[in-house]
């Protein structure tokens, strides 16, 4: 009965202290100006901007974003900052504005893709792709 | 049989439709954020085509591309020794390398300058590259792009035994490269080009019965024609080609064409080609005039059969950051 006893107790601080070293990462807030927020999105999701922005995707994104958005790109471990799922609802909640400003000006681990990709419209078309990335 | 309904297990299932249905509401609610976006449609205006290649090479020549204004691109390009020693130098491998280091940047829309350093004859080069007009649908069916360097040796020649001058340095190379994307995949450019050496191997005498003459061992000029081509296997990964066919017949060293074959892989900032070919100098001019590595089997002057297959091993990393 003792040694049961011994081994359930012990057990059970072995996960709590799992639990003591787990922490979830909440994304840090990343505000967006109102105006660009609410900047609407000029680019129809249609073929041909679907088809630019998966070439970009995979170029610029995939290799932090994952090939499909849910944060497990080849780099993605090396980051400070860990990749959101793109594909929850959570992320897809924002504006197309926000996810213009966001690719565009960058942050932390995400690089500014303004002068990387300087035509508006095909920043535009990646926001086009992401909204396809949702489950 | 008539199905009987606890009470008490509704007590349990209530709860849980409740969650379900706050759920969904915020759910509901999250999507809804874009709904205040006015929903606009630009107006179809014809652009140029992009990326028509990935990179600024092609192998040992310049691609149609020229990167927009702002960037900076440092390339270290590198070529082994030439095939034929096999494990001698591991075909080449171990052999001595050439080396070139160089730098671009893009000071606005359409032009990129650049200099280098090559380790075959310390070659200094400056280059610049302009971008003519580009591939646009209902517009111009190719881009055109023209690109020149100039080249300055810079051995140490302290008795004057390489050039009695100081110009005797100097060389130069001119293109213009006409490209176009046929698809999403493919793409292929032409370029015709000139080549100029201030000293070339010079004169001499051939002395026989006929009497004593001067010969011009080789011309200062040397015309070409490059052709080079990529085939995108998946949106980072390319089969790249490129041909260069010297069009000027020399009196004596005649050089050969260059055949090459790699692969590029590309990625947000870098590119990266590995292949073989001719090319071993890093230096258009000089590889224009001087390449003695045949692709293809040939009879030299003298009437000996010379094998070909000289081919390298050779790779080039360009590194791009935009400021």
């Amino acid at each position: 009965m003792k040694k049961k006893l011994i081994f359930i107790s012990s057990l059970f601080s072995v996960c709590m202290m799992s639990f003591a070293f787990t922490t979830i990462q909440q994304p840090k807030p990343w505000p967006v100006p109102e105006k660009n927020a609410k900047m609407a999105n000029p680019v129809k999701s249609d073929a041909a901007s679907l088809a630019s922005a998966k070439s970009l995707w995979n170029l610029h994104c995939a290799s932090c974003h994952g090939k499909k958005g849910l944060g497990d790109g080849s780099k993605a471990a090396q980051l400070k900052t860990t990749p959101q799922d793109m594909t929850l609802a959570s992320f897809q909640s924002q504006s197309d504005g926000s996810l213009y400003y966001k690719i565009a000006e960058g942050r932390d681990d995400m690089p500014s893709f303004k002068k990387k990709i300087p035509d508006a419209e095909d920043i535009w078309s990646l926001v086009n792709y992401v909204r396809t990335l949702k489950k | 049989m008539k199905q009987k309904i606890k009470i008490t297990n509704c007590l349990y299932i209530l709860p849980v439709c409740l969650v379900g249905c706050m759920f969904l509401l915020q759910t509901t609610t999250l999507y809804a954020q874009d709904s205040t976006a006015v929903v606009k449609t630009a107006p179809v205006k014809a652009k140029p085509v992009k990326n028509t290649f990935d990179g600024t090479w092609l192998i040992d020549d310049q691609s149609v591309m020229v990167p927009v204004k702002g960037s900076f691109e440092f390339d270290i390009m590198h070529r082994f020794g030439t095939f034929g020693n096999g494990y001698q130098d591991l075909d080449g491998v171990f052999a001595p390398a050439n080396i070139r280091l160089g730098v671009n940047y893009s000071p606005i829309n359409n032009l990129f300058i650049g200099i280098g350093l090559s380790k075959t004859d310390m070659l200094w080069d400056g280059n610049a590259k302009y971008a003519i007009f580009k591939q646009t649908p209902g517009k111009s069916p190719v881009s055109v792009t023209y690109y020149g360097d100039m080249s300055y040796d810079t051995r140490f020649d302290p008795d004057h035994s390489l050039f009695t001058y100081t110009t005797d340095r100097i060389g130069s190379f001119n293109e213009i490269i006409i490209a176009r994307k046929f698809s999403d995949k493919f793409s292929f450019q032409v370029a015709p080009t000139l080549s100029h050496q201030n000293a070339v191997a010079g004169y001499y005498t051939k002395n026989d019965s006929t009497g004593t003459t001067v010969f011009e061992q080789m011309k200062h000029d040397q015309f070409g024609l490059n052709m080079a081509g990529r085939f995108k296997l998946t949106e980072t990964t390319s089969i790249i080609v490129d041909y260069d066919q010297p069009l000027t017949a020399e009196p004596t060293n005649n050089p050969k064409p260059n055949v090459a074959l790699g692969f590029e892989f590309t990625t947000s900032g870098h590119t990266f080609q590995v292949f073989m070919g001719n090319y071993q100098m890093l230096n258009p001019e000089k590889n224009s005039f001087f390449n003695q590595n045949s692709p293809f089997p040939y009879t030299d002057a003298n009437g000996t059969k010379v094998k070909g297959g000289m081919f390298c091993i050779g790779f080039n990393i360009t590194r791009l950051w935009n400021f």
